[in-house]
């Protein structure tokens, strides 16, 4: 304690000695530019910072001699939010000394508390290390005083250690939890995630986060229901199921993008004919059939209300519903037909990527997620997006969408407020915006001159625009209950060796999702 | 002075506690006691509670006993681990015998470097050799497909881990491949104790090398082979590591093992207290054929 009064009473003077008396140099220096920069399409503060100054956080700098020159000629723009910059404004460059000044001044006025705050990702991929690392600098900059303590984990590492760390005095003030009834239902119903509600009105998250995607982050305070009640998370990419396609292939064997689920198989049953593995399929890890089988249930049963009954375990439903059966159905006699990677049940995840990337096969169906690591492959400028088409032609029918897992704040985290800032930075349209260039797509709209057209990324924020634009957000089929996932995995692993009949299939499932509401009625 | 009773009474009288050894032991037990008894307790009970690892548990009696009674999973899962000992006790004991039949009877060159190339494979981090033979297994990919169609026998190529039929012996060979080396290489050291004059006089006796194995060899190995079943026998029922890494209990629940269905229940889906049952009853398991096998070595050795 003493240490800390020592080193308080030292800044204080330095405030006074730095602080004071550059001021009035400033004041006639804060006007005088030493180029006048316009803003271009793909700028940010920070860019320009790095460019002029060579520092990407001396942006504040900028900010500040644009505002002074502002007051006394119009030409220049106004900056309130230094997040947010317009294409054709015109931005004062102070003198490096100068800015040099400003910044050491705004350092030392600013309240030095040295805040640190922790957070818990999982973004263990480089780029999207990268990604939230210039984040977490630019937050930093922007709160001086603020120092920001990444930890990554693992997803699996997360689950299993998320639960400790949030009990804990110590634990992250902001960690990314995955929604669902084993992960954040459960970590509301035991008291340690902080409600979000009022954070959400007061940043105007609505805008970010689409209500049904809200949905996936809401739980009843006691955790008794789940896709309803007060928001605990916010997600900052968007990530759904569609049709990776080879461009090169379609258009040497004349098949376009189809438009309906008919023209989709023609198009499978044209490449079988031609020789061409349809669709590059592994499932050894079991998950990627719950993709693949809750796209076909999509199709046969595109029922958008049913589906957020059975998800939510509401109105009590049943997964036996003819559509389900019939979905089954149409897996096993794709598998019959030969559609999928020969030997798919013995084919990791990871080892049918590589190959779609590099140029086997005509489609491959999973999430957007992968988008960044197929355009590593050698026809990564061949690859294209489509949505699973529906029955009749621009009918309405749920696509398995979802978000990353969420960020939360830590209930007993003495740091509330500077939280949910951090929360709202990652939620940005600068966080959207380097989200959209690491190769995700961002949960939230945005109006891109970076996002070329005819690329992959060009295909996937279009049908996310018309995901988002219809509402027609559906669900992974392994969050209906705790269970589920171990179930719908086994039993589609039995579907597809062709072990089970379709009909024995949905009848398992509706074992395990009818014991779970038994259990949940108690 | 005809005797020392000074330095005699520093001694213990037969029947003594001599309390102060257990001084010297202290430290290590408390070590034993937080780290091990002390879980092992705790484990048990919460096999009494219901307990999401969140909230505060409720106790349930034997609530979880009875439910795993009719878990048809825990089941298969037991069965499977039954499976497993064939594959990692009772093929790498026949191989290790082989072997050591094979490498103390007579002096071949390189022997050093057969014996370390063959116990590699137990040295090496299991995730390491499941993720190696994963790939192995690819079928698309992996070499042993490959070599198959290469030589004309495009029939046998199959999807390995992915065949319900194939899964289990398929992650099982591993298993032997990383046990035998283990087994082979306990037998070696323990034919060396074995006095050479027994087999000279088998020899005399016009004892064929098959007679010699059988009636020296083996009768002389019975220590080892315990030793060797009692091991490979626990690493068969808490097998985890392999199968986690390998097929995650797939395709279907061919797979699945008991150590793997504790791990769901505990930490994918927050039954704790299940997860405790699951475990206390497998100790169980374990300790009884610990105990079967250490009371046979017993009779064995008497005999």
């Amino acid at each position: 304690m003493k240490k800390l009064k020592q080193l308080t009473i030292v800044l204080l003077l330095l405030a006074v000695t730095f602080g004071l008396i550059p001021a009035p140099i400033m004041a006639q220096e804060g006007a005088a530019c030493d180029a006048d920069v316009i803003v271009q399409g793909d700028d940010w503060l920070s860019k320009i910072a790095d460019k002029f100054l060579g520092d990407p956080l001396a942006f504040p700098a900028i900010v500040e001699a644009t505002n002074a020159a502002a007051a006394a000629d119009e030409s220049y723009a106004q900056i309130d939010n230094p997040d947010i910059i317009e294409i054709g404004w015109k931005l004062c460059i102070p003198a490096a000394e100068a800015a040099q000044a400003t910044l050491g001044e705004n350092a030392v006025a600013a309240p030095t508390d040295g805040t640190v705050l922790t957070v818990w990702d999982i973004w263990t991929r480089g780029v999207d290390g990268q990604t939230i690392e210039t984040l977490d600098r630019e937050f930093e900059a922007a709160h001086p005083g603020v120092t920001i303590n990444r930890v990554v984990k693992s997803f699996d590492d997360m689950k299993a250690t998320a639960q400790l760390a949030l009990s804990s005095d110590d634990g992250p003030d902001v960690a990314q939890i995955n929604q669902g009834l084993s992960d954040m239902v459960a970590l509301v119903q035991a008291g340690l995630l902080t409600d979000l509600t009022p954070y959400w009105q007061k940043y105007n998250w609505s805008e970010r986060l689409a209500a049904p995607l809200a949905a996936r982050n809401s739980v009843v305070g006691d955790g008794s229901a789940y896709g309803q009640g007060n928001i605990y998370g916010m997600a900052p990419t968007a990530e759904f199921i569609g049709v990776f396609y080879n461009k090169e292939k379609f258009a040497s064997a004349g098949v376009e993008v189809p438009t309906t689920f008919a023209e989709f198989e023609a198009a499978l049953e044209t490449f079988k004919a031609a020789g061409e593995t349809p669709i590059m399929y592994g499932n050894l890890d079991g998950w990627p059939a719950i993709h693949t089988y809750g796209e076909l249930q999509n199709v046969y049963n595109p029922d958008q209300t049913y589906l957020d009954n059975f998800i939510y375990g509401r109105g009590d439903v049943s997964f036996d519903q003819p559509g389900n059966v019939e979905a089954a159905a149409k897996l096993q006699e794709w598998v019959e037909k030969g559609y999928f990677t020969q030997d798919f049940n013995g084919i990791g995840y990871d080892d049918i990527w590589p190959l779609f990337s590099n140029g086997e096969g005509a489609m491959y169906i999973t999430g957007t997620w992968i988008s960044a690591n197929l355009l590593e492959g050698s026809s990564a400028d061949q690859i294209g997006f489509f949505l699973v088409p529906p029955l009749e032609a621009g009918a309405a029918k749920p696509i398995v969408a979802g978000t990353s897992t969420a960020y939360t704040i830590r209930k007993s985290s003495p740091n509330q407020d500077l939280a949910a800032e951090y929360i709202d930075w990652m939620m940005s349209d600068r966080a959207m915006e380097l989200w959209l260039e690491a190769g995700l797509v961002p949960v939230a709209p945005v109006e891109s001159a970076s996002i070329e057209p005819d690329t992959l990324m060009a295909d996937m924020t279009q049908a996310w625009d018309q995901i988002l634009a219809t509402n027609s957000m559906g669900h992974y089929l392994d969050w209906a209950t705790p269970t589920f996932y171990d179930t719908i995995t086994a039993s589609l692993q039995e579907l597809q060796a062709l072990r089970i009949t379709p009909e024995e299939f949905v009848q398992q499932l509706q074992q395990d999702y009818a014991a779970y509401l038994a259990e949940k009625q108690q | 002075m005809l005797n020392t009773p000074k330095a005699r009474s520093r001694g213990y009288k037969p029947g003594e506690r001599p309390w102060t050894a257990c001084l010297y032991i202290l430290p290590g037990f408390i070590i034993y006691a937080v780290f091990v008894l002390w879980p092992i307790l705790d484990t048990l009970r919460y096999s009494f509670y219901e307990w999401s690892g969140f909230s505060s548990p409720s106790f349930i009696g034997l609530d979880n006993y009875i439910k795993l009674y009719s878990d048809e999973i825990f089941r298969k899962a037991l069965v499977n681990n039954l499976w497993f000992i064939v594959f990692y006790t009772v093929f790498p004991i026949v191989i290790g015998l082989f072997l050591t039949a094979l490498m103390t009877r007579r002096r071949l060159p390189g022997m050093t470097l057969f014996r370390t190339g063959l116990f590699m494979p137990y040295v090496m981090a299991m995730v390491v050799v499941g993720v190696v033979w994963r790939w192995i297994y690819n079928p698309a990919t992996g070499p042993l497909n490959q070599a198959l169609r290469a030589v004309g026998l495009d029939a046998l190529a199959r999807p390995w881990l992915g065949d319900f039929d194939l899964a289990l012996p398929a992650v099982g060979v591993v298993g032997t491949w990383v046990q035998f080396g283990f087994c082979m290489v306990l037998f070696i050291a323990g034919v060396q104790r074995i006095d050479e004059m027994l087999y000279d006089a088998a020899k005399l006796d016009g004892a064929n090398e098959w007679r010699q194995f059988w009636h020296i060899t083996l009768p002389g190995l019975r220590n080892e082979i315990s030793v060797a079943m009692v091991t490979t026998l626990i690493a068969a029922l808490r097998i985890f590591d392999l199968v986690f890494v390998t097929t995650r209990g797939g395709p279907g629940n061919e797979t699945m093992v008991v150590a793997l269905h504790i791990y769901r229940n505990a930490f994918a889906i927050n039954r704790v207290g299940y997860a405790a049952a699951i475990a206390v009853v497998l100790t169980i398991v374990i300790v009884i054929i610990s105990v079967g096998v250490l009371a046979l070595r017993q009779k064995w050795v008497e005999d």
